[in-house]
């Protein structure tokens, strides 16, 4: 991923949240660390469309992290992160510590998992996608 | 909610509905009714217990106002798809806002489970 890429993310975070721009680390979580909520993540996306030219709805970054994986198979009946869903997860987001997490994770949990850098992995995958 | 759109107009269309946009537009207070809207349609989908959930758009929630103003809310897409699946019976929706604080309250009924 270029430098370019994490350079666009860290701008529109730090623009979209009003934070200083060395608190947007690689391994910040937007959510817990950050502190932004689903309408600041609006304003992150909608700046890096414009930035980028790629479109990425709210529900991209749960499909991204979900990978497609139905509710009902992602939590169990308790709404805790399955075998399948953790399997995903560690996936889309690498830095996780899945027997840590296994058996524990409540799926509403997920995206306070989710890093400056995984958004900075996922607009890369779709940069590399429009262009092909 | 103003400085978003004043900085991004044109995400509008990405969160609120032409019903949604029609139902602000003009008013004094545009800006209020509009975040709390948007505190509305986050109160539907964290009693859903989903947030925006996969294939789930934010205009898919819609709050609508009969003739006396008063809201309910209205759902399309995949988040009808979700609610019909579940069970939902009934939602309710009431909204406060000021020029600092938007507030929406949401019940939501659902059918008992089988068993």
């Amino acid at each position: 991923m270029s430098a370019d890429i994490f350079g666009a993310v860290q701008t529109a975070v730090t623009d979209a949240l009003g934070v200083d721009e060395d608190e947007v680390t690689p391994e910040a979580t937007l959510l817990d660390d950050l502190g932004a909520e689903s309408i600041d993540l609006l304003d992150i996306l909608f700046r890096l469309e414009r930035k980028m030219g790629v479109k990425i709805q709210a529900a991209d970054l749960a499909a991204y992290v979900q990978g497609g994986i139905p509710d009902d198979e992602f939590g169990d009946a308790d709404g805790i992160i399955t075998e399948k869903g953790l399997a995903q997860l560690k996936k889309a987001l690498p830095q996780i510590d899945e027997g840590a997490l296994a058996g524990n994770l409540p799926a509403e949990k997920v995206m306070s998992l989710f890093t400056v850098q995984n958004l900075a992995d996922m607009v890369a995958a779709r940069v590399a996608n429009k262009d092909n | 909610m103003r400085r978003l759109l004043s900085e991004t107009p044109d995400i509008i269309d990405t969160i609120f509905t032409a019903r949604e946009q029609a139902y602000c537009e003009g008013k004094r207070r545009r800006y209020e009714h509009l975040a709390a809207r948007f505190a509305a349609k986050e109160a539907v989908l964290k009693a859903f217990g989903t947030g925006i959930g996969q294939q789930m758009r934010w205009i898919d929630v819609e709050i609508v106002n009969d003739l006396r103003g008063r809201p309910s809310v209205e759902l399309a897409g995949e988040v009808a798809a979700w609610a019909t699946r579940h069970g939902l019976l009934e939602l309710d929706v009431s909204l406060s806002h000021t020029s600092t604080l938007a507030i929406a309250q949401v019940i939501a009924v659902w059918a008992a489970e089988a068993g």
